[in-house]
C-alpha cells in the first residue's frame, strides 16, 4: 500500500505564496473591476425572451429605452439547447441599469413594443427578475447574518471540540483556515466577474462546514500520534506524519465531492442553466480549497506556533537546560530551514495531558538540531506496512 | 468478531434495492377509476418554480403610512381567494407585518399554453371588489380544491342589484358568541357600515327581511345570509346556524374588509420562470445526477474493490432515502418543494456522501497492510472509523440546519429582514441535511453489516478484495 511521504512543513512558504497570489489576484481584480451583486440582493431589472429570426440589440436598446426611459444592455445568447427536447433557442436578455425594480405595466409595455418591431419574432419571457432595492438590501444583510451566526456556531462548535486537540491556538488556525476558504469561494465570484447571489451564501455555508470537518480530521490525528509516536520527529515530522496518513481519505472525498459538482458544473453550463453554473463553479473552488487550507494551511501554521511557543520559552528559561535531557533525541526532526535551525523540540502546554509517555517537558535551549534529511520515512511509522 | 451471517448481506442489499426501486418509481395503482398513489414516487415530487416555472411576487401596499395588521391580512385574503378562484391551489403565500409585504409564489398551471406572468400578477393585485346584492343567483357552480361547491357569476336580479359596496363597510370583525341552541362558544362576525351604508342597508334590509343577502368578491360568492330583522343602526352581525370556526369567521371577515382597502397593491418584486426553462433545467440536472452517481460508484469500486462495491449499494440505498425524504414516501415524512439547488445538494450529498465508506474502508485497508486478519482489519476499520465519521457530519449538519432556518420561508432572521424571495436555497439545507442523515444510516450501518456478512464467504476471503496485499 502506497503511503505518502509528502513535506507540508517544509513546503509552507510554497502554499502560503499559493494561497496569498490568490487572494493578490483576487484583490486586484476586486480594486479593478469591484463585486457586482446580483438583483436579488441590489434591485434591479432583468428580463430574458426567447425569439425566432434576427433581432439586432442595439435596436433593440433603443426601443426598450423610448418604451420605459431606463437604459437597457440587450445580450443575445444564441443556440441555448434544451435538455429536455432537441431543439435550441436564441434568447436575448436585457438588463435594466440602476437598482429599481421594474413595473408589471412597463414590462407589458416593453413586450408590446418589441412585439409591433418584431412581429414575427414571438418575443417568450424565459425568465425575468425585478426586485425592490429595499428588499434586495434586507435580503442582503439577512444573508450576511446567516454567515456570522453559522460562523459564530462553527466557533463554539471548534472551542468545544479542540479543547482536546490543541486548545485555543489550534482553534484559531482552525478559523484562519476556514476564513481562507470563505475567501477563495469569494474571489472565485469576483474573478469570474459573477453577481453575489443566494448561491454564494450557500456555497460559503457549505464550505465552512466541510472544511472545519477536514481540519478537525487532520488535527484530530496529530493529537493521536503525538500520543502514539511522541514527538520524536518534532512537530514538523508529527504534522506531516498525521497529514500524510489523513491525506488518503482527504484526497478521495474532496475528490468524489469534487467530481459530483464538476458534473453538475459541466453539464449546466452545456446547457447555459445559469443559476447552476454559479452554484457549481464556486462550490467546486471551495471543496477544493476546503482539503487544501486544511492540510496546507492550518498544518503547518500549527507547528510554527507551537515552535515560536518553544522558542519563546526557551529563551525565558535558558537554566532551564538540563531537564531537557528527558525528552527522547530530536536526532531526525527535519530539514532545519533558517527559521528552524535553533528550534527546540516542543514543549507541551496546552496539550499536557495528552502526552503520558513523556515524562517531562523537552526544554532544550538553543542547541541546533542535528540536520538530517528524509528523516521521518525511516521513523514514525505507525501502521503503514 | 461476531460473525455476521451470510445472507445478511443479500437481505440487506436486497432491501437496499426494494427501497431504491420504490423510492424511485413510487407504488400507484387503478382504484376505480381513479388512479390512486399508494407510494410516493421521484414522479410525485413536487417541484419548486424554477422547475415548474412559475412566479414570484411580492405585493406591498401602495401608501406611504404603514398599513395594519386587519388591512394586510385582507389584501392576504383577496390574493388567496383569486389563486383557488383560477385553479391554482399549489400557491404559497407569507405575509409580512412588519415590513408590509405580500409574497406570493405559484407554479406555472400545465395546462396552460402561454406563458404570461404579468397578466397573472395583474388579476391578482386588482383591487377587490365587495358587493352585497339580492338573492343568490349564480350562473356557475363549481367544485372547489376543498370540495365545497363554488358560486360564481352572479345573474338575474343577483347580478342587476348592488346593495352596498366595498367602501360601504367600516369594518368586519369575527367576534366571540354563544350558540343558542347547543351552546358552544362559536364564532360570528360583526358588520360595521358607514353612515352611507347604513341608509342604503336599512332600506334594503326591510325590504328583504327573510331574504337572502349575498356577499360576493369579485364574481364569487363569500357568504349569503339571510336577513333576520332589519338593520337601521349600520351594526350587524353574521351567524350560521352551527356557528363559524375562529379560522372560518376571520376568513370572511378579511375578505369582507378587503373591499374597503384604503390602498392599492403594487408589485415590488417579480421573479419568473418560463416552465419550458424549467424543464430543461431538471432534464440537465437528472442527467448530470446519474453521470455523477456513476462516476462515483466506479471510482469506488475501481480504488476499493469489493468493499467499493458494497459501499455502491450503500450509496444507492442513501440517495433512495433521499428520494423518499423529498417526495412524502414516509406518511410521517411530509413532502418537499424541490428546487434546482435542491437537486444540486442532491448530487453534492453523492460526493460527500461516500465519505463514511472512504473512512472506515481506508482504516480496513491500512489494518491489512499492517498484517491484520481480515476479520481483525474490518472489526478495527470500522470501531477506530466511527468518530471521525462522526465529526464529519456534525459539522455540515449545523450548516444544513442554519441554511434551512435561514431560508426557510418563515424564519428566525425574519423578524428582523422580513420574510424572504429567495426560497430555493431552502431546499439545498434540506437536501443536504437529509443527505448526511442517510450518509450516516447506510454509510455506517449497511455498509457495516454487508462487509462483515459477505465477509463470511470464501471467494471474499481474499485481502486484496479489501484493497490489501496480494496474497
Amino acid at each position: 500500500m502506497k503511503t505518502f511521504h509528502m513535506k507540508f512543513y517544509e513546503n509552507r512558504k510554497i502554499f502560503f505564496s499559493i494561497s496569498l497570489a490568490i487572494i493578490a489576484i483576487g484583490l486586484i481584480f476586486n480594486a479593478i473591476f469591484g463585486v457586482r451583486l446580483d438583483i436579488n440582493f441590489k434591485g434591479g431589472a432583468m428580463i430574458k425572451y426567447s425569439y425566432m429570426g434576427e433581432i439586432e440589440p442595439a435596436k433593440v436598446e433603443s426601443i426598450v429605452h423610448k418604451t420605459v426611459g431606463r437604459t437597457v444592455s440587450a445580450t443575445v445568447s444564441k443556440n441555448i439547447k434544451s435538455a429536455s427536447s432537441g431543439q435550441t433557442l436564441d434568447n436575448v436578455t436585457l438588463s435594466f441599469a440602476g437598482t429599481d425594480s421594474l413595473s408589471v405595466a412597463n414590462q407589458q409595455a416593453i413586450q408590446k413594443s418589441l412585439d409591433q418591431v418584431y412581429p414575427n419574432a414571438n418575443f417568450q419571457i424565459v425568465e425575468s427578475s425585478s426586485v425592490n432595492p429595499t428588499m434586495g438590501r434586507s435580503f442582503f444583510l439577512k444573508c450576511l447574518v446567516a454567515v456570522l451566526i453559522a460562523f459564530l456556531l462553527l466557533d463554539i462548535y471548534i472551542a468545544i471540540r479542540f479543547r482536546r486537540i490543541g486548545g485555543t491556538a489550534a482553534s484559531v488556525f482552525a478559523i484562519v483556515a476556514l476564513l481562507h476558504d470563505v475567501a477563495m469561494v469569494y474571489f472565485t465570484f469576483v474573478i469570474f466577474r459573477l453577481p453575489l447571489d443566494a448561491n454564494f451564501i450557500a456555497v460559503v455555508l457549505t464550505i465552512l462546514g466541510y472544511s472545519l470537518n477536514d481540519t478537525i480530521v487532520v488535527y484530530d490525528r496529530i493529537r493521536e500520534n503525538r500520543r502514539l509516536l511522541g514527538l520524536k520527529a518534532g512537530y514538523g515530522g508529527l504534522v506531516n506524519i498525521s497529514i500524510n496518513q489523513t491525506f488518503t481519505r482527504s484526497v478521495y472525498t474532496s475528490g468524489t465531492t469534487f467530481l459530483s459538482v464538476a458534473v453538475v458544473f459541466i453539464v449546466a453550463n452545456f446547457y447555459h442553466l445559469n443559476s447552476v453554473t454559479t452554484f457549481a463553479l464556486p462550490m467546486m473552488i471551495g471543496v477544493l480549497s476546503g482539503a487544501y487550507s486544511s492540510i496546507c494551511i492550518a498544518g503547518p501554521l500549527y507547528v510554527m506556533w507551537e515552535q515560536h511557543k518553544v522558542k519563546v520559552r526557551a529563551a525565558a528559561l535558558p537554566e532551564k537546560h538540563e531537564k531537557a535531557q528527558l525528552s527522547e533525541p530530536v536526532s531526525a526532526a527535519k530539514p532545519a530551514s533558517e527559521t528552524t535551525a535553533k528550534k527546540e523540540p516542543e514543549k507541551e502546554t496546552a496539550v499536557k495531558q495528552e502526552t503520558p509517555k513523556q515524562g517531562g517537558k523537552p526544554k532544550q535551549a538553543a542547541k541546533p538540531r542535528p540536520k538530517s534529511k528524509g528523516k521521518q520515512k525511516s521513523k514514525g511509522k505507525k501502521k503503514k506496512r | 468478531m461476531k460473525r455476521v451471517p451470510k445472507p445478511v448481506f443479500f437481505i440487506v442489499a436486497l432491501l437496499i434495492l426494494l427501497l431504491a426501486f420504490t423510492s424511485i418509481f413510487g407504488i400507484s395503482g387503478q382504484n376505480g377509476d381513479n388512479p390512486t398513489t399508494y407510494i410516493k414516487g421521484v414522479k410525485d415530487i413536487r417541484w419548486g418554480i424554477d422547475i415548474n416555472g412559475g412566479v414570484e411576487t411580492t405585493f406591498s401596499p401602495a401608501t406611504k403610512t404603514k398599513a395594519t395588521k386587519e388591512q394586510m391580512d385582507s389584501a392576504e385574503s383577496i390574493i388567496k381567494l383569486r389563486m383557488v378562484n383560477n385553479n391554482i391551489t399549489d400557491y404559497e403565500v407569507y405575509t409580512d407585518y412588519n415590513h408590509d409585504r405580500i409574497i406570493v409564489r405559484f407554479p406555472w398551471k400545465s395546462d396552460e399554453k402561454t406563458f404570461d406572468p404579468q397578466k397573472a400578477i395583474n388579476e391578482l393585485s386588482a383591487t377587490a371588489l365587495v358587493t352585497f346584492r339580492e338573492g343568490r343567483e349564480c350562473s356557475t357552480q363549481t367544485t372547489g380544491s376543498d370540495g365545497q361547491p363554488v358560486y360564481q357569476n352572479p345573474k338575474g336580479v343577483t347580478a342587476s342589484d348592488i346593495i352596498l359596496q366595498g367602501n360601504d363597510v367600516k369594518s368586519a370583525k369575527p367576534e366571540l358568541t354563544q350558540n343558542n341552541t347547543t351552546g358552544k362558544a362559536t364564532y360570528q362576525i360583526a358588520l360595521q357600515l358607514s353612515d352611507s351604508g347604513t341608509k342604503k342597508f336599512a332600506v334594503a334590509t326591510k325590504r328583504l327581511k327573510n331574504q337572502t343577502i349575498s356577499i360576493w368578491m369579485d364574481n364569487t360568492m363569500i357568504s349569503w345570509p339571510t336577513v333576520d330583522d332589519v338593520i337601521t343602526d349600520g351594526n350587524c352581525v353574521i351567524n350560521s346556524p352551527n356557528g363559524f370556526s375562529a379560522s372560518d369567521a376571520s376568513a370572511l371577515a378579511n375578505k369582507i374588509n378587503a373591499g374597503a382597502l384604503p390602498f392599492k397593491l403594487t408589485t415590488t418584486s417579480l421573479n419568473s420562470i418560463n416552465p419550458t426553462l424549467g424543464r430543461s433545467s431538471l432534464s440537465a440536472m437528472k442527467l448530470a445526477g446519474i453521470i455523477a452517481f456513476a462516476l462515483v460508484a466506479l471510482f469506488m469500486i475501481f480504488v476499493f474493490r469489493l468493499q467499493g462495491l458494497v459501499a455502491d449499494i450503500s450509496l444507492l440505498g442513501q440517495v433512495a432515502l433521499m428520494f423518499a425524504a423529498i417526495s412524502g414516501y414516509f406518511p410521517f415524512v411530509h413532502s418537499f418543494t424541490m428546487t434546482l439547488p435542491g437537486i444540486a445538494g442532491i448530487i453534492l450529498s453523492i460526493g460527500m456522501g461516500v465519505d463514511a465508506n472512504i473512512i472506515a474502508a481506508t482504516r480496513i485497508r491500512e489494518e491489512l497492510w499492517a498484517g491484520k486478519t481480515l476479520d481483525l482489519a474490518i472489526a478495527n476499520g470500522n470501531k477506530h472509523s466511527f468518530s471521525a465519521i462522526f465529526d464529519g457530519n456534525i459539522t455540515t449538519a449545523i450548516v444544513a440546519i442554519i441554511l434551512m432556518l435561514v431560508f426557510g420561508p418563515s424564519n428566525i432572521l425574519s423578524a428582523i429582514f422580513g420574510v424572504s424571495t429567495t426560497g430555493t436555497i431552502y431546499s439545498f439545507g434540506y437536501t443536504l441535511l437529509v443527505g448526511i442523515i442517510s450518509n450516516f444510516v447506510f454509510g455506517v450501518f449497511t455498509t457495516r453489516l454487508m462487509t462483515k456478512s459477505i465477509s463470511g464467504f470464501r471467494f471474499a476471503r481474499s485481502k486484496w478484495l479489501y484493497g490489501g496485499p496480494k496474497e
